[in-house]
Protein backbone atom coordinates (compact mmCIF):
# COMPACT_ATOMS: atom_id res chain seq x y z
CA UNK A 1 0.00 0.00 0.00
CA UNK A 2 1.48 3.29 -0.77
CA UNK A 3 1.51 6.26 1.67
CA UNK A 4 -0.87 8.64 0.73
CA UNK A 5 -0.26 12.90 1.59
CA UNK A 6 -1.89 14.60 3.83
CA UNK A 7 -4.27 16.24 2.35
CA UNK A 8 -5.41 13.10 0.08
CA UNK A 9 -5.77 11.10 3.11
CA UNK A 10 -7.67 13.99 4.49
CA UNK A 11 -10.19 13.65 1.83
CA UNK A 12 -10.11 10.03 1.54
CA UNK A 13 -11.30 9.62 5.35
CA UNK A 14 -13.87 11.93 4.74
CA UNK A 15 -15.53 10.62 1.84
CA UNK A 16 -15.33 6.80 3.77
CA UNK A 17 -16.31 8.57 6.97
CA UNK A 18 -19.60 10.88 6.03
CA UNK A 19 -21.82 7.78 7.67
CA UNK A 20 -20.96 7.76 10.71
CA UNK A 21 -23.50 5.06 12.26
CA UNK A 22 -25.20 2.30 10.37
CA UNK A 23 -28.08 -0.39 11.42
CA UNK A 24 -29.24 -3.10 8.94
CA UNK A 25 -31.72 -5.41 10.15
CA UNK A 26 -30.99 -5.06 13.66
CA UNK A 27 -33.33 -7.38 15.57
CA UNK A 28 -32.91 -7.98 19.44
CA UNK A 29 -34.65 -8.72 22.48
CA UNK A 30 -34.13 -8.74 26.45
CA UNK A 31 -35.69 -12.17 26.98
CA UNK A 32 -37.05 -14.93 24.43
CA UNK A 33 -40.78 -14.01 24.36
CA UNK A 34 -40.72 -11.24 21.50
CA UNK A 35 -38.36 -8.71 20.23
CA UNK A 36 -37.83 -4.65 21.43
CA UNK A 37 -36.27 -4.49 18.16
CA UNK A 38 -37.28 -6.11 14.87
CA UNK A 39 -35.53 -5.45 11.90
CA UNK A 40 -34.32 -2.19 12.08
CA UNK A 41 -32.39 0.32 9.12
CA UNK A 42 -30.95 3.47 9.83
CA UNK A 43 -27.85 5.16 8.95
CA UNK A 44 -26.63 8.40 10.10
CA UNK A 45 -24.24 11.56 9.19
CA UNK A 46 -21.26 12.11 10.46
CA UNK A 47 -21.94 15.96 12.84
CA UNK A 48 -25.57 15.72 12.65
CA UNK A 49 -28.25 16.31 14.63
CA UNK A 50 -30.72 12.01 14.65
CA UNK A 51 -33.51 12.48 16.85
CA UNK A 52 -35.43 9.04 17.75
CA UNK A 53 -39.40 9.95 18.63
CA UNK A 54 -42.03 6.86 19.89
CA UNK A 55 -43.85 6.12 22.65
CA UNK A 56 -42.98 4.79 25.67
CA UNK A 57 -41.91 1.08 25.23
CA UNK A 58 -41.50 1.25 21.75
CA UNK A 59 -37.77 -0.23 21.53
CA UNK A 60 -35.87 4.15 21.98
CA UNK A 61 -33.57 3.32 24.78
CA UNK A 62 -32.65 -0.28 23.30
CA UNK A 63 -31.49 1.13 20.12
CA UNK A 64 -29.46 3.92 22.15
CA UNK A 65 -27.90 0.70 24.43
CA UNK A 66 -27.00 -0.77 21.07
CA UNK A 67 -24.96 2.04 19.98
CA UNK A 68 -22.81 2.02 22.68
CA UNK A 69 -22.27 -1.73 23.28
CA UNK A 70 -24.28 -1.58 26.49
CA UNK A 71 -26.87 -4.11 24.68
CA UNK A 72 -26.06 -6.56 21.77
CA UNK A 73 -27.94 -7.28 19.10
CA UNK A 74 -29.06 -10.86 18.11
CA UNK A 75 -29.51 -10.10 14.29
CA UNK A 76 -28.48 -7.78 11.92
CA UNK A 77 -25.35 -5.51 11.72
CA UNK A 78 -24.52 -2.56 13.90
CA UNK A 79 -21.50 -0.36 12.61
CA UNK A 80 -20.43 2.81 14.49
CA UNK A 81 -17.33 4.48 13.33
CA UNK A 82 -16.53 0.75 11.07
CA UNK A 83 -16.81 -0.95 14.44
CA UNK A 84 -19.27 -3.59 16.16
CA UNK A 85 -20.10 -2.28 19.45
CA UNK A 86 -19.03 -4.62 21.67
CA UNK A 87 -17.48 -3.79 25.25
CA UNK A 88 -15.26 -7.18 25.23
CA UNK A 89 -13.75 -5.18 22.17
CA UNK A 90 -10.41 -3.79 23.03
CA UNK A 91 -10.79 -1.68 19.92
CA UNK A 92 -14.10 -0.69 20.57
CA UNK A 93 -13.55 -0.51 24.21
CA UNK A 94 -11.49 2.60 23.69
CA UNK A 95 -13.80 4.35 21.33
CA UNK A 96 -16.24 4.08 24.14
CA UNK A 97 -14.13 6.80 25.93
CA UNK A 98 -15.45 9.35 23.58
CA UNK A 99 -19.15 8.26 23.12
CA UNK A 100 -21.02 10.17 25.82
CA UNK A 101 -24.23 8.33 26.85
CA UNK A 102 -26.58 10.02 29.10
CA UNK A 103 -29.71 7.86 30.29
CA UNK A 104 -32.83 8.39 30.79
CA UNK A 105 -32.24 9.58 34.69
CA UNK A 106 -28.76 11.19 33.73
CA UNK A 107 -26.75 8.88 36.17
CA UNK A 108 -25.30 11.42 38.15
CA UNK A 109 -23.89 10.19 40.88
CA UNK A 110 -25.81 12.40 44.17
CA UNK A 111 -23.21 13.01 46.62
CA UNK A 112 -20.27 14.30 44.68
CA UNK A 113 -20.00 17.36 43.16
CA UNK A 114 -20.37 19.03 40.25
CA UNK A 115 -16.92 19.35 39.62
CA UNK A 116 -16.18 15.13 40.48
CA UNK A 117 -18.92 14.45 38.49
CA UNK A 118 -17.70 16.23 35.60
CA UNK A 119 -14.43 14.87 36.30
CA UNK A 120 -15.73 11.31 35.72
CA UNK A 121 -15.79 12.39 31.78
CA UNK A 122 -12.03 12.46 32.13
CA UNK A 123 -11.17 9.01 33.73
CA UNK A 124 -10.39 7.05 30.75
CA UNK A 125 -7.22 9.73 30.21
CA UNK A 126 -5.86 9.02 34.00
CA UNK A 127 -3.61 6.09 35.31
CA UNK A 128 -3.72 4.57 37.62
CA UNK A 129 -1.96 6.06 40.15
CA UNK A 130 -3.81 9.32 39.35
CA UNK A 131 -7.39 7.49 39.31
CA UNK A 132 -6.62 5.66 42.82
CA UNK A 133 -5.48 8.95 44.48
CA UNK A 134 -8.30 10.83 43.16
CA UNK A 135 -5.50 13.42 41.49
CA UNK A 136 -6.87 14.65 38.18
CA UNK A 137 -3.84 16.57 36.29
CA UNK A 138 -4.26 20.47 36.88
CA UNK A 139 -5.11 21.29 32.97
CA UNK A 140 -8.14 18.47 32.99
CA UNK A 141 -9.44 20.16 36.14
CA UNK A 142 -9.19 23.49 34.66
CA UNK A 143 -10.81 22.22 31.38
CA UNK A 144 -13.91 20.46 33.57
CA UNK A 145 -14.23 23.87 35.07
CA UNK A 146 -13.93 26.04 31.34
CA UNK A 147 -17.00 23.24 30.27
CA UNK A 148 -19.16 23.63 33.74
CA UNK A 149 -18.86 27.34 32.65
CA UNK A 150 -19.80 26.78 29.26
CA UNK A 151 -23.06 25.21 30.34
CA UNK A 152 -23.95 27.67 32.42
CA UNK A 153 -23.40 26.28 36.02
CA UNK A 154 -19.87 28.70 36.62
CA UNK A 155 -19.75 29.03 40.47
CA UNK A 156 -21.57 26.12 41.83
CA UNK A 157 -18.76 23.75 41.04
CA UNK A 158 -18.53 22.41 44.23
CA UNK A 159 -23.00 21.85 44.86
CA UNK A 160 -23.58 18.41 45.33
CA UNK A 161 -25.49 16.87 42.69
CA UNK A 162 -28.43 15.92 44.34
CA UNK A 163 -28.84 19.36 45.43
CA UNK A 164 -29.64 20.37 41.36
CA UNK A 165 -32.22 21.51 39.89
CA UNK A 166 -33.76 19.35 37.51
CA UNK A 167 -32.25 21.71 34.16
CA UNK A 168 -28.92 22.15 36.56
CA UNK A 169 -28.95 18.08 36.56
CA UNK A 170 -29.17 17.99 32.79
CA UNK A 171 -26.32 20.33 32.83
CA UNK A 172 -24.14 18.38 34.68
CA UNK A 173 -24.86 14.96 32.41
CA UNK A 174 -23.66 16.82 29.33
CA UNK A 175 -20.84 18.98 30.64
CA UNK A 176 -19.76 15.15 32.18
CA UNK A 177 -20.41 14.12 28.49
CA UNK A 178 -18.44 16.73 26.60
CA UNK A 179 -15.60 15.96 29.36
CA UNK A 180 -14.78 12.94 27.42
CA UNK A 181 -14.10 15.09 24.22
CA UNK A 182 -16.54 13.05 22.74
CA UNK A 183 -17.60 12.45 18.95
CA UNK A 184 -20.64 10.79 19.67
CA UNK A 185 -23.31 11.61 22.19
CA UNK A 186 -26.24 9.57 22.89
CA UNK A 187 -29.23 11.01 24.89
CA UNK A 188 -32.12 9.45 26.39
CA UNK A 189 -35.31 11.78 27.12
CA UNK A 190 -32.86 14.50 28.90
CA UNK A 191 -35.32 17.13 28.16
CA UNK A 192 -38.74 15.25 28.60
CA UNK A 193 -39.57 16.25 31.93
CA UNK A 194 -38.55 20.34 31.63
CA UNK A 195 -40.47 23.10 31.04
CA UNK A 196 -40.58 24.58 27.40
CA UNK A 197 -38.14 27.44 28.04
CA UNK A 198 -35.60 24.95 29.84
CA UNK A 199 -35.68 21.90 27.49
CA UNK A 200 -34.59 24.48 24.76
CA UNK A 201 -31.76 26.09 26.98
CA UNK A 202 -30.70 22.50 26.90
CA UNK A 203 -30.61 21.66 23.52
CA UNK A 204 -28.98 24.77 22.76
CA UNK A 205 -25.93 23.60 24.46
CA UNK A 206 -26.00 20.52 22.84
CA UNK A 207 -26.22 22.15 19.80
CA UNK A 208 -23.69 24.92 20.55
CA UNK A 209 -21.21 21.73 21.04
CA UNK A 210 -22.15 20.32 18.02
CA UNK A 211 -20.90 23.52 16.46
CA UNK A 212 -17.44 23.58 17.97
CA UNK A 213 -16.85 20.15 17.83
CA UNK A 214 -17.41 17.28 15.12
CA UNK A 215 -20.25 15.98 17.20
CA UNK A 216 -22.90 13.34 16.01
CA UNK A 217 -25.63 13.79 18.53
CA UNK A 218 -28.56 11.42 18.67
CA UNK A 219 -31.01 12.14 20.73
CA UNK A 220 -34.22 10.65 21.88
CA UNK A 221 -37.16 12.17 22.62
CA UNK A 222 -40.89 12.80 23.86
CA UNK A 223 -41.61 15.85 22.08
CA UNK A 224 -41.75 15.40 17.90
CA UNK A 225 -41.99 19.30 17.86
CA UNK A 226 -38.80 19.78 19.39
CA UNK A 227 -36.86 16.74 17.71
CA UNK A 228 -38.05 18.51 14.20
CA UNK A 229 -37.02 21.66 15.72
CA UNK A 230 -33.33 20.68 16.74
CA UNK A 231 -32.47 17.42 14.71
CA UNK A 232 -31.59 17.28 10.75
CA UNK A 233 -33.64 13.98 10.56
CA UNK A 234 -36.04 12.53 13.39
CA UNK A 235 -36.76 8.57 13.16
CA UNK A 236 -40.19 7.88 14.65
CA UNK A 237 -40.28 3.93 16.14
CA UNK A 238 -42.89 1.81 16.93
CA UNK A 239 -43.31 -1.14 18.53
CA UNK A 240 -39.53 -1.59 17.24
CA UNK A 241 -39.66 -0.88 13.87
CA UNK A 242 -38.59 2.15 12.29
CA UNK A 243 -42.33 3.30 10.42
CA UNK A 244 -41.16 7.39 9.26
CA UNK A 245 -37.80 8.72 9.13
CA UNK A 246 -38.56 12.94 8.35
CA UNK A 247 -36.78 16.07 8.13
CA UNK A 248 -37.68 19.83 7.83
CA UNK A 249 -36.22 21.38 4.55
CA UNK A 250 -37.20 24.54 4.44
CA UNK A 251 -41.15 25.11 5.69
CA UNK A 252 -42.19 21.41 4.32
CA UNK A 253 -41.16 18.23 6.24
CA UNK A 254 -39.66 15.51 4.50
CA UNK A 255 -40.37 12.12 4.04
CA UNK A 256 -36.67 10.01 4.02
CA UNK A 257 -38.35 7.23 4.54
CA UNK A 258 -39.84 6.23 1.26
CA UNK A 259 -39.35 9.38 -0.26
CA UNK A 260 -43.05 10.12 -1.48
CA UNK A 261 -45.58 11.15 1.37
CA UNK A 262 -46.48 14.87 1.43
CA UNK A 263 -45.94 17.33 5.10
CA UNK A 264 -50.01 16.13 5.47
CA UNK A 265 -49.52 12.50 4.89
CA UNK A 266 -46.82 12.21 7.26
CA UNK A 267 -48.27 14.20 9.86
CA UNK A 268 -51.18 12.56 9.17
CA UNK A 269 -50.08 9.12 9.76
CA UNK A 270 -48.00 10.24 13.03
CA UNK A 271 -50.84 12.06 14.61
CA UNK A 272 -52.90 8.19 13.85
CA UNK A 273 -50.00 6.50 15.23
CA UNK A 274 -49.32 8.86 18.53
CA UNK A 275 -53.25 8.20 19.22
CA UNK A 276 -53.54 4.52 19.52
CA UNK B 1 -59.04 -19.77 58.58
CA UNK B 2 -60.36 -18.88 61.96
CA UNK B 3 -59.43 -22.59 63.58
CA UNK B 4 -56.16 -22.63 62.21
CA UNK B 5 -55.20 -19.17 63.84
CA UNK B 6 -56.43 -21.26 67.10
CA UNK B 7 -54.58 -24.08 66.39
CA UNK B 8 -51.12 -21.75 65.94
CA UNK B 9 -51.96 -19.39 69.44
CA UNK B 10 -52.58 -22.45 71.10
CA UNK B 11 -49.22 -24.38 69.79
CA UNK B 12 -47.56 -21.18 70.53
CA UNK B 13 -49.04 -21.35 74.34
CA UNK B 14 -48.05 -24.64 74.83
CA UNK B 15 -44.53 -24.46 73.63
CA UNK B 16 -44.39 -20.90 75.77
CA UNK B 17 -45.01 -22.89 79.02
CA UNK B 18 -42.42 -25.95 78.29
CA UNK B 19 -40.53 -23.40 77.60
CA UNK B 20 -40.36 -22.17 80.99
CA UNK B 21 -40.90 -25.00 82.57
CA UNK B 22 -37.76 -26.49 81.29
CA UNK B 23 -35.83 -22.99 82.02
CA UNK B 24 -37.31 -22.45 85.67
CA UNK B 25 -39.11 -19.10 84.26
CA UNK B 26 -41.11 -18.25 87.02
CA UNK B 27 -43.68 -15.05 86.68
CA UNK B 28 -43.88 -15.64 90.64
CA UNK B 29 -40.29 -15.70 91.52
CA UNK B 30 -40.06 -12.36 89.13
CA UNK B 31 -42.71 -10.20 91.25
CA UNK B 32 -41.20 -12.20 94.72
CA UNK B 33 -37.89 -10.60 93.52
CA UNK B 34 -38.89 -7.17 93.08
CA UNK B 35 -38.16 -6.03 96.62
CA UNK B 36 -34.72 -7.06 95.90
CA UNK B 37 -34.28 -4.11 93.57
CA UNK B 38 -35.12 -2.12 96.66
CA UNK B 39 -31.90 -3.44 98.62
CA UNK B 40 -29.94 -2.06 95.72
CA UNK B 41 -31.37 1.34 95.72
CA UNK B 42 -31.10 1.03 99.21
CA UNK B 43 -26.87 0.67 98.81
CA UNK B 44 -26.64 3.19 95.77
CA UNK B 45 -27.76 5.76 98.15
CA UNK B 46 -25.01 4.70 100.94
CA UNK B 47 -22.13 4.48 97.79
CA UNK B 48 -19.08 6.95 98.63
CA UNK B 49 -19.12 8.87 95.38
CA UNK B 50 -15.64 8.73 95.04
CA UNK B 51 -16.57 5.67 92.61
CA UNK B 52 -17.92 8.05 90.09
CA UNK B 53 -14.67 9.06 88.54
CA UNK B 54 -13.92 5.43 88.43
CA UNK B 55 -17.07 4.46 86.70
CA UNK B 56 -16.65 7.28 84.46
CA UNK B 57 -12.47 6.29 83.35
CA UNK B 58 -13.67 2.63 83.00
CA UNK B 59 -16.60 3.81 80.55
CA UNK B 60 -14.09 5.68 78.94
CA UNK B 61 -11.69 3.27 78.47
CA UNK B 62 -15.03 1.14 77.08
CA UNK B 63 -15.92 3.41 74.80
CA UNK B 64 -12.23 3.70 73.50
CA UNK B 65 -12.37 -0.01 72.50
CA UNK B 66 -15.57 0.05 71.27
CA UNK B 67 -14.34 2.91 68.51
CA UNK B 68 -11.46 1.34 67.87
CA UNK B 69 -13.43 -2.00 67.20
CA UNK B 70 -16.02 -0.16 65.23
CA UNK B 71 -13.35 2.01 63.13
CA UNK B 72 -10.83 -0.80 62.43
CA UNK B 73 -13.97 -3.32 61.58
CA UNK B 74 -15.69 -0.84 59.38
CA UNK B 75 -12.26 0.02 57.57
CA UNK B 76 -11.75 -3.95 56.69
CA UNK B 77 -15.43 -4.72 55.84
CA UNK B 78 -15.25 -2.75 53.21
CA UNK B 79 -13.31 -3.73 50.66
CA UNK B 80 -14.50 -7.71 52.02
CA UNK B 81 -17.99 -6.57 50.82
CA UNK B 82 -16.64 -5.30 47.64
CA UNK B 83 -15.71 -9.04 46.94
CA UNK B 84 -18.98 -10.24 48.75
CA UNK B 85 -21.36 -8.19 46.11
CA UNK B 86 -23.15 -10.14 43.49
CA UNK B 87 -23.45 -6.78 40.99
CA UNK B 88 -19.64 -6.23 40.50
CA UNK B 89 -18.29 -10.23 40.93
CA UNK B 90 -18.25 -13.73 39.66
CA UNK B 91 -19.75 -16.26 41.71
CA UNK B 92 -16.62 -17.85 42.11
CA UNK B 93 -15.33 -14.31 44.64
CA UNK B 94 -18.90 -13.60 46.15
CA UNK B 95 -19.83 -17.15 46.77
CA UNK B 96 -16.87 -17.91 49.24
CA UNK B 97 -16.28 -14.33 49.97
CA UNK B 98 -19.58 -14.54 51.67
CA UNK B 99 -19.64 -17.69 53.22
CA UNK B 100 -16.51 -16.35 55.12
CA UNK B 101 -19.10 -13.37 56.19
CA UNK B 102 -21.48 -15.80 57.37
CA UNK B 103 -19.12 -17.86 59.59
CA UNK B 104 -17.52 -15.01 61.19
CA UNK B 105 -21.05 -13.41 62.02
CA UNK B 106 -22.24 -17.10 63.48
CA UNK B 107 -20.29 -16.09 66.74
CA UNK B 108 -21.74 -13.42 69.03
CA UNK B 109 -19.01 -10.92 70.35
CA UNK B 110 -18.68 -12.56 73.84
CA UNK B 111 -17.67 -16.14 72.57
CA UNK B 112 -15.04 -13.76 70.31
CA UNK B 113 -13.50 -12.42 73.03
CA UNK B 114 -12.87 -15.64 74.81
CA UNK B 115 -11.11 -16.53 71.98
CA UNK B 116 -9.01 -14.01 71.85
CA UNK B 117 -8.32 -13.46 75.73
CA UNK B 118 -6.89 -17.33 75.09
CA UNK B 119 -4.79 -15.59 72.05
CA UNK B 120 -3.80 -12.74 73.64
CA UNK B 121 -4.45 -12.78 77.15
CA UNK B 122 -6.70 -11.23 79.53
CA UNK B 123 -7.49 -7.30 78.84
CA UNK B 124 -9.08 -4.73 76.59
CA UNK B 125 -6.92 -5.62 73.72
CA UNK B 126 -8.72 -9.25 73.49
CA UNK B 127 -12.04 -7.37 73.63
CA UNK B 128 -10.81 -5.05 70.62
CA UNK B 129 -10.01 -7.88 68.19
CA UNK B 130 -13.84 -9.45 69.34
CA UNK B 131 -15.15 -5.85 68.43
CA UNK B 132 -13.50 -6.11 65.30
CA UNK B 133 -14.55 -9.54 64.11
CA UNK B 134 -18.05 -8.67 65.43
CA UNK B 135 -18.01 -5.82 63.23
CA UNK B 136 -16.58 -7.21 59.71
CA UNK B 137 -18.96 -9.81 59.87
CA UNK B 138 -22.15 -7.40 60.07
CA UNK B 139 -20.74 -4.27 58.30
CA UNK B 140 -19.50 -6.27 55.81
CA UNK B 141 -23.10 -7.68 55.32
CA UNK B 142 -24.70 -4.54 55.09
CA UNK B 143 -22.55 -2.61 52.92
CA UNK B 144 -22.74 -5.39 50.41
CA UNK B 145 -26.41 -5.27 50.47
CA UNK B 146 -26.32 -1.86 49.90
CA UNK B 147 -24.05 -1.93 47.25
CA UNK B 148 -26.10 -4.03 45.44
CA UNK B 149 -29.11 -2.12 45.56
CA UNK B 150 -27.33 1.19 44.49
CA UNK B 151 -29.32 2.76 41.84
CA UNK B 152 -27.99 1.35 38.45
CA UNK B 153 -28.28 4.70 36.23
CA UNK B 154 -24.89 6.28 37.48
CA UNK B 155 -22.92 2.57 36.83
CA UNK B 156 -24.37 2.23 33.21
CA UNK B 157 -23.69 5.63 32.75
CA UNK B 158 -20.02 5.53 33.80
CA UNK B 159 -19.41 2.13 32.67
CA UNK B 160 -20.68 3.15 29.13
CA UNK B 161 -17.08 5.79 28.89
CA UNK B 162 -15.14 2.38 29.19
CA UNK B 163 -13.55 3.12 32.64
CA UNK B 164 -11.70 0.23 34.14
CA UNK B 165 -13.95 -1.76 37.05
CA UNK B 166 -11.68 0.16 40.07
CA UNK B 167 -12.64 3.30 38.30
CA UNK B 168 -16.12 2.32 38.64
CA UNK B 169 -15.85 1.24 41.70
CA UNK B 170 -13.83 4.26 43.45
CA UNK B 171 -15.47 6.72 41.43
CA UNK B 172 -19.20 5.48 41.69
CA UNK B 173 -20.02 2.73 43.64
CA UNK B 174 -18.20 4.18 47.01
CA UNK B 175 -19.55 7.38 46.27
CA UNK B 176 -23.08 6.15 45.92
CA UNK B 177 -22.96 3.91 49.03
CA UNK B 178 -21.34 6.27 51.26
CA UNK B 179 -24.63 7.93 53.12
CA UNK B 180 -25.12 4.45 53.72
CA UNK B 181 -21.74 3.81 55.36
CA UNK B 182 -21.77 6.39 57.59
CA UNK B 183 -25.39 5.31 58.94
CA UNK B 184 -24.25 1.83 59.33
CA UNK B 185 -20.82 3.40 61.47
CA UNK B 186 -23.27 4.94 63.49
CA UNK B 187 -25.15 2.10 64.22
CA UNK B 188 -22.77 0.02 64.69
CA UNK B 189 -20.73 2.28 66.41
CA UNK B 190 -24.05 2.46 69.34
CA UNK B 191 -24.09 -1.22 69.55
CA UNK B 192 -20.64 -1.63 70.05
CA UNK B 193 -20.44 0.11 73.26
CA UNK B 194 -23.07 -1.61 74.62
CA UNK B 195 -21.43 -4.64 73.43
CA UNK B 196 -18.20 -3.74 75.34
CA UNK B 197 -19.80 -2.84 78.26
CA UNK B 198 -20.72 -7.01 78.72
CA UNK B 199 -16.83 -8.21 77.21
CA UNK B 200 -15.44 -7.60 80.90
CA UNK B 201 -17.63 -10.82 81.92
CA UNK B 202 -15.16 -13.14 80.40
CA UNK B 203 -12.13 -10.59 81.04
CA UNK B 204 -11.79 -8.63 77.72
CA UNK B 205 -11.63 -5.42 79.02
CA UNK B 206 -13.98 -2.42 79.87
CA UNK B 207 -16.57 -1.54 82.78
CA UNK B 208 -18.05 -4.86 82.64
CA UNK B 209 -15.17 -5.63 84.14
CA UNK B 210 -15.69 -3.92 87.69
CA UNK B 211 -19.34 -4.58 87.33
CA UNK B 212 -18.94 -8.32 87.19
CA UNK B 213 -15.88 -8.03 90.01
CA UNK B 214 -18.90 -5.80 92.59
CA UNK B 215 -21.64 -8.68 92.08
CA UNK B 216 -19.09 -11.35 92.77
CA UNK B 217 -18.86 -9.31 95.95
CA UNK B 218 -22.11 -8.40 96.71
CA UNK B 219 -21.37 -4.94 95.66
CA UNK B 220 -24.63 -4.36 93.90
CA UNK B 221 -24.67 -0.75 94.88
CA UNK B 222 -21.68 -0.08 93.60
CA UNK B 223 -22.11 -2.46 90.41
CA UNK B 224 -25.39 -0.21 90.03
CA UNK B 225 -23.25 3.06 89.75
CA UNK B 226 -21.39 1.52 87.02
CA UNK B 227 -24.17 0.25 85.45
CA UNK B 228 -26.05 3.95 85.76
CA UNK B 229 -22.95 5.48 83.78
CA UNK B 230 -23.26 2.74 80.98
CA UNK B 231 -26.92 3.62 80.78
CA UNK B 232 -26.18 7.30 80.48
CA UNK B 233 -23.37 6.87 77.65
CA UNK B 234 -26.00 4.52 75.68
CA UNK B 235 -28.64 7.35 75.88
CA UNK B 236 -26.07 9.86 74.85
CA UNK B 237 -24.50 8.27 71.91
CA UNK B 238 -28.17 6.91 71.10
CA UNK B 239 -29.26 10.78 70.51
CA UNK B 240 -25.83 12.10 69.08
CA UNK B 241 -26.05 9.69 66.71
CA UNK B 242 -29.59 10.40 65.66
CA UNK B 243 -28.62 14.27 65.97
CA UNK B 244 -25.50 13.34 62.92
CA UNK B 245 -27.78 11.14 61.03
CA UNK B 246 -30.61 14.43 60.72
CA UNK B 247 -28.48 16.12 59.15
CA UNK B 248 -26.08 14.37 56.95
CA UNK B 249 -27.70 11.48 56.20
CA UNK B 250 -31.67 11.93 55.72
CA UNK B 251 -31.02 15.50 54.34
CA UNK B 252 -28.92 13.46 51.63
CA UNK B 253 -31.43 11.18 50.52
CA UNK B 254 -34.50 13.52 50.56
CA UNK B 255 -32.75 16.06 48.16
CA UNK B 256 -32.13 13.40 45.43
CA UNK B 257 -34.76 14.12 43.00
CA UNK B 258 -35.37 17.82 42.38
CA UNK B 259 -36.62 18.27 38.96
CA UNK B 260 -38.77 21.36 37.77
CA UNK B 261 -42.15 19.48 36.64
CA UNK B 262 -44.46 21.75 34.68
CA UNK B 263 -47.24 21.50 32.23
CA UNK B 264 -45.55 20.53 28.62
CA UNK B 265 -47.11 23.32 25.91
N1 LIG C 1 -34.41 -4.50 31.20
C1 LIG C 1 -35.43 -4.96 30.47
N2 LIG C 1 -35.86 -6.25 30.61
C2 LIG C 1 -36.89 -6.73 29.87
N3 LIG C 1 -37.56 -6.02 28.96
C3 LIG C 1 -37.19 -4.74 28.76
C4 LIG C 1 -36.11 -4.15 29.51
N4 LIG C 1 -35.97 -2.87 29.11
C5 LIG C 1 -36.91 -2.67 28.17
N5 LIG C 1 -37.63 -3.78 27.95
C6 LIG C 1 -38.74 -3.94 26.98
O1 LIG C 1 -38.25 -3.64 25.69
C7 LIG C 1 -39.16 -2.83 24.99
C8 LIG C 1 -38.51 -1.52 24.58
O2 LIG C 1 -38.14 -0.80 25.73
P1 LIG C 1 -37.38 0.57 25.68
O3 LIG C 1 -36.30 0.51 24.68
O4 LIG C 1 -36.97 0.91 27.07
O5 LIG C 1 -38.53 1.56 25.19
P2 LIG C 1 -38.59 3.15 25.20
O6 LIG C 1 -37.27 3.67 25.58
O7 LIG C 1 -38.99 3.49 23.81
O8 LIG C 1 -39.65 3.52 26.16
C9 LIG C 1 -40.36 -2.64 25.90
O9 LIG C 1 -41.34 -3.58 25.53
C10 LIG C 1 -39.83 -2.95 27.27
O10 LIG C 1 -40.83 -3.50 28.07
MG1 LIG D 1 -36.77 4.81 27.21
Amino acid sequence: MEKKSLNDSQNFSFILTKKIIQMNDVWTSYDSKSYALEGVNLSIDRGTNYAIVGQSGSGKSTLLKLLNGMMVSSKGTIKVDYLTPNTNDKKFKKMMHTIGYIPQNLGLIKNSTVLQNVLIGALPRLNKIQSLFNKFPEDEINEAKKIISQVGLKGKENRKAYMLSGGEKRRVAIARALMQKPHILLADEIVSELDHVTSREIMDLVADAQKRMNLTAVMVHHDMQLALEYANRVAVIKEGNKILEIGVEGDTIVDFQTGDMTTDEIMEMYSSESKK
Amino acid sequence: MNQKNNLIIGVIIALLVVASYNVDANPIEFVEGLPNLGIVAEELVQVDPKYVPTALWAMFETIQMAFIGTVVGVAISLPLSLFAARNLNSKFVYAPMRAILAAIRTFPSILWAILFVIMVGLGPFAGVLAIIMYTIGFVAKLQYESIETIDSDPVDAVSSIGVSKWQLIRYVVIPESAPHLLSQFLYMFDYNVRQTSILGLVGAGGIGFYIINYIKFFEYGKAAIFMIVVLITVLAIDWASVKIRDKYIIKSQHGQEVSIKTKSK
